[in-house]
């Protein structure tokens, strides 16, 4: 009873529900603006809410959080700019759509699937909380690095038109990553003596500049074409296309929940890894991938905000943050007197249950909100050029500033703009340098403490993978994603698909040689 | 890897460039450590600095073999004028942020651009320009305290001196 | 005309107030910019976020914050000291500035600051996975020298507190065979004990707690003279060895700091709203949970117990060959 009453806290508080509205409708927009973070908004919320009660400082910091998450795919469907990392997936699909005009059904999708995959994730929170942190805890070094080799083999799924530069992209990624003091030796990598070098390169300026100002100019060359009218009468999605891809969104929220829950991975990983798996089962897209596929909204939208529950699951069970906003969201629980750890769970279970109904209710204003102001944000892509490009690059300017107040982000995120341009005349995939960038750390950090764990010894460190179930289970899991991708194979499932489709002509071949390949 | 397109305008210069950076990197990862040990911190920059050069190699390879795109030329498609120019415009803005200050640079910037690409009045471009100038400062200065470099304008005591005004305590 | 004088008397009004001496008087016109070292969410992160709205209440200005992190908070301390010493750039920071110069991470610390409140003081803690062979500091002792090599600490980096709380142990001790396994900081490595993929980690109090409380960690020892209010039970490393005194009491800090030169009724006024800050019985709650030493110091206070403590900790570090130069290179005489 105490727990329902606990759960029903913010439906039958005004204020609360109201703060846990107003910080959805924020993150909504904090989300879709590249550079504003929702990390940044939750930490300057830390002072705002000081003198407030606790839960009123949770239940606007849970709005933002969930609404955050979810913005970001706005401005990757409109505009191709990524609001947020976790969204980098959903402009592959989501812009052509919006180029043919279909953005406002894109945005149905993505909006209803976000919703979707924020239930999983809370659902799992709820119910599985304790068994998932336990489940979270017994990877080991070596299995954060196989989960980052996981990762690193989408680049067979972004790489676009050659596999090769998609390799290289993908390589430079990874080295942007490594710039910088290295925060486990403090050994410098890449600095040249330089002192701005130091601190490496902000990834968030990188993101920006690749995404923001390298598309506002290649928008410059046509920039006399009227821009495409957007039909937004087809916003929600009929029942059908739902149920049409329950399964696939089940699996990829799952996907999220886990990837979120383990601490030092989140929605952006999550997200990317969900896109790659829908890639590999889905057999016939109704258009290709990256031409506008639903799927690959589905699963990226599905898996980033599945990922939230998740990130709360570590949080609320062991006092360890899931990714960086419940990293702060700690830091606010000790400052209104709560002390979070594996005993919060014991001694005040009606924080959890509080908090897991806050995110019950900012899923429900997400789609709302989700749902309704579309026709103001559609006006954005229907802006004239003149004004938008320069626009987008103000904002790009004012963004990779914002990260951390310093002018060398500004020039990296201008260099990255300028180099990201003749990447994409030339054929280079973007995608793959910021996996690489997100995964650096992931791949590094752990490869070495992997090795060092087993003394710099290979053959223990082989014995090691095969020895431990999970570490086996993720090292078969590469070797099949990655033979997957290789001729012989590919040529082999060709051909098994072609025999099916002879004794079933109703069910067309899938184009398996070109999807997987391009 | 299926239809290769033709070469554009500059593509084999582009990568030359790619190979030869990615060299430089490679050299300068190996600098971080050496061949000292599979868990030095030069372990993972050499590895992905090495397979740079490969992937460059491989594309340079296949760019020279591929031929050229006769109907495309560096200045129409590759580097139109306007895009030089507001690579131009971006840098100069980059450089007179932190003296000039965050509000009469991104004006400035703004109006030059707008009018350059509409073809409108100058006092049209600097309107558009004035308003999302306010909208933006508004929600990134104001809701979300983040700091742009103040310059000639003391932004900073003049945002100071409204907060006191609308709190009363002037 | 006849508005003249009124002109007149405006403008000269406007003038005395924009330019008149009593300016530092008014000291501050417009917010104040506070820099953090450490990444958000980190507990430097929430201690300067706690204290903060007091002070902005005291001092009636806006304190923006911002977190700057790299370079082991070098890049932040370089920004703020090489920034104007107006009183308006704040560096919020921890101990690891003092270390800078042995470490060769920079030129610049403490030294080219005022320090203006230096608000409480870490303690350091031994804790072990609670399934490792061993259940107390001797004893742990006698395992690593018993099983070399074979029992993985964790570390974040020479000179971060594990370095430290490993050098002070290698130096009663003599050499630990053992394995360090190397993370960003102690919360990803106090997640690594939990799940088994290291076996001890000394870390600061704070963030132990709730986990020895839970049962998550066994805690081996308490790096200090006396057994700790949180954590009555765990015994001082003193008791095991009475040769870590002379190194006790010894833990990370918090301070808050202005550049060098900053006017002085700019430096008394942020002193005094600091420390009504600090005292604030929500701040003092806030301190005790997270296993902190409330201290709360300014002005020469302050500055001799930072003095002490980069001589103990860079000469520690110096015997056990971690640092790149000497603290005799930069005058720090042995203590």
């Amino acid at each position: 009873m105490a727990t329902l009453a606990a759960f029903f806290t913010v439906f039958t508080h005004p204020e609360l529900f109201a703060l846990v509205a107003l910080g959805t409708f924020a993150g909504v927009y904090v989300g879709a603006i590249p550079g504003l973070s929702v990390t940044m908004a939750v930490s300057i919320l830390i002072s705002f809410t000081f003198s407030w009660d606790v839960m009123p400082a949770i239940a606007l910091m849970i709005g933002i959080y969930m609404g955050g998450v979810y913005g970001g795919s706005r401005t990757a469907i409109l505009l191709n700019i990524p609001g947020a990392p976790a969204a980098i997936a959903t402009a592959i699909d989501g812009y052509p759509m919006a180029k043919r005009g279909q953005a406002g059904e894109a945005i149905g999708i993505t909006t209803t699937m976000s919703f979707f995959g924020g239930f999983v994730g809370i659902i799992v929170l709820a119910v599985a909380a304790p068994f998932v942190s336990n489940f979270a805890l017994t990877f080991q070094p070596r299995d954060y690095m196989l989960l980052a080799v996981l990762g690193l083999l989408l680049v067979g799924s972004l790489a676009g038109e050659s596999l090769v530069k998609g390799i290289f992209c993908g390589a430079l990624g990874l080295m942007l990553g490594t710039v910088g003091m290295d925060p486990l030796t403090f050994t410098q990598r890449f600095t040249f003596d330089l002192p701005l070098l130091q601190s490496g390169i902000s990834f968030i300026a990188v993101m920006i500049g690749l995404f923001g100002v390298s598309e506002a100019l290649s928008q410059l060359h046509h920039i006399d074409k009227t821009p495409v009218r957007q039909a937004i009468s087809r916003i929600v999605p009929s029942f059908a296309t739902i149920r049409k891809h329950l399964p696939l969104s089940l699996q990829t929220s799952a996907l999220g929940v886990l990837i979120g829950a383990l601490p030092g991975t989140g929605g952006d990983i999550a997200a990317l890894m969900a896109y790659d798996h829908a890639k590999r089962v889905t057999r016939n897209p109704e258009r290709a991938f990256g031409d506008g596929a639903i799927e690959g909204l589905v699963a990226p939208e599905t898996a980033n905000n599945a990922a939230v529950g998740g990130a709360f699951i570590p949080m609320m069970t062991l006092g360890i943050p899931g990714d960086a906003v419940t990293a702060i969201m700690i830091g606010a629980l000790f400052i209104h007197g709560l002390n979070p750890g594996p005993m919060l769970m014991v001694e005040k279970p009606d924080m959890f249950w509080f908090i897991v109904g806050g995110l019950v209710l900012a899923n429900f204003c997400m789609l709302l909100f989700g749902l309704t102001g579309i026709k103001l944000f559609v006006k954005i892509v229907e802006m004239p050029r003149a004004v938008l490009v320069p626009l987008i690059m103000l904002l790009s300017i004012v963004g990779a500033y914002a990260v951390n107040n310093s002018i060398t982000d500004v020039y990296w995120m201008l260099g990255f703009g300028v180099f990201g341009y003749f990447l994409k005349l030339y054929g280079y995939p973007l995608g793959p340098i910021i996996l690489g960038v997100i995964l650096s750390r992931l791949l590094d950090d752990n490869w070495r403490r992997a090795i060092i764990s087993e003394r710099g010894s290979l053959p223990d460190f082989f014995l090691g993978l095969v020895s431990s179930p999970l570490s086996l289970t993720l090292f078969l899991a590469v070797l099949f994603i990655f033979f997957s991708q290789t001729p012989p194979w590919k040529r082999w499932r060709g051909r098994r698909e072609a025999l099916r489709a002879k004794a079933d002509p109703a069910r067309p071949a899938a184009a398996t040689g070109s999807e997987g390949g391009r | 890897m299926t239809g290769r397109r033709a070469r554009r305008p500059g593509e084999t210069v582009f990568t030359v460039v790619l190979l030869l950076v990615s060299l430089y990197l490679l050299w300068s990862a190996y600098g971080i450590a050496g061949f000292e040990s599979l868990s030095s911190p030069g372990a993972i920059p050499l590895a992905t600095t090495a397979a740079m050069v490969v992937t460059a190699a491989l594309v340079l390879l296949k760019t020279a073999q591929t031929p050229a795109n006769r109907e495309e030329t560096l200045k129409h498609d590759i580097l139109p004028p306007m895009i030089a120019i507001f690579a131009g415009l971006l840098i100069g803005y980059a450089l007179l942020l932190e003296p000039l200050g965050f509000l009469p640079t991104s004006f400035l910037f703004l109006t030059v651009a707008i009018r350059l690409l509409s073809k409108r009045s100058i006092i049209h471009a600097a309107l558009i320009a004035l308003f999302s100038l306010i909208l933006v400062y508004v929600l990134f200065r104001i809701v979300f305290t983040v700091l742009v470099p103040p310059g000639i304008v003391p932004e900073g005591e003049i945002l100071a001196w409204i907060r006191h005004l609308v709190s009363g305590k002037a | 005309m006849k508005f003249a004088p009124f002109v007149a008397a405006a403008i000269a009004a406007t003038l005395a107030l924009s330019a008149s001496p009593s300016q530092a008087q008014q000291y501050p016109t417009k917010e104040i910019q506070g820099v953090i070292q450490w990444g958000a969410g980190g507990s430097t992160d929430t201690v300067m976020r706690a204290v903060s709205p007091k002070a902005e209440d005291v001092l009636d200005q806006s304190i923006v914050l911002q977190n700057i992190t790299g370079g082991v908070g070098a890049i932040a301390l370089n920004k703020v000291a090489s920034g104007k010493a107006d009183g308006y750039t704040l560096l919020m920071g921890a101990e690891n500035p003092l270390l800078y110069k042995v470490m060769g991470l920079g030129t610049k610390d403490y030294s080219d600051f005022v320090p203006i409140d230096i608000l409480a003081r870490g303690t350091g803690i031994l804790v072990a996975r609670p399934d490792a062979p061993f259940d107390d500091y001797k004893s742990m002792i006698a395992y690593v020298k018993a099983h070399p090599d074979e029992v993985k600490f964790g570390s974040t980096g020479p000179g971060g507190l594990p370095s430290v709380v490993t050098a002070m142990i290698e130096s009663v001790e003599g050499k630990l065979p053992v394995t360090f396994v190397p993370y960003d900081g102690d919360g990803s490595a106090l997640t690594a004990l939990q799940s088994k993929a290291i076996d001890v980690m000394p870390a600061v109090l704070g963030a132990a707690i709730e986990g020895i409380k839970a049962g998550k960690m066994k805690p081996l020892a308490i790096i200090a003279k006396e057994p700790a209010d949180q954590l009555p039970q765990v015994k001082p490393i003193t008791d095991a060895n009475q040769k870590f005194a002379k190194f006790l009491p010894w833990g990370p800090f918090f301070g808050i700091f202005a550049p060098k030169g900053t006017p002085k009724e700019a430096v008394a006024k942020l002193q005094d709203a600091f420390k009504q800050a600090a005292n604030a019985d929500s701040f003092k709650t806030l301190m005790k949970n997270r296993g902190f030493t409330l201290m709360n110091i300014n002005g020469d206070e302050a500055q001799d117990f930072m003095t002490k403590w980069q001589q103990n900790t860079t000469w520690l570090l110096q015997d056990a060959g971690l640092t790149k130069a000497s603290p005799e290179t930069f005058g720090i005489p042995k203590p």
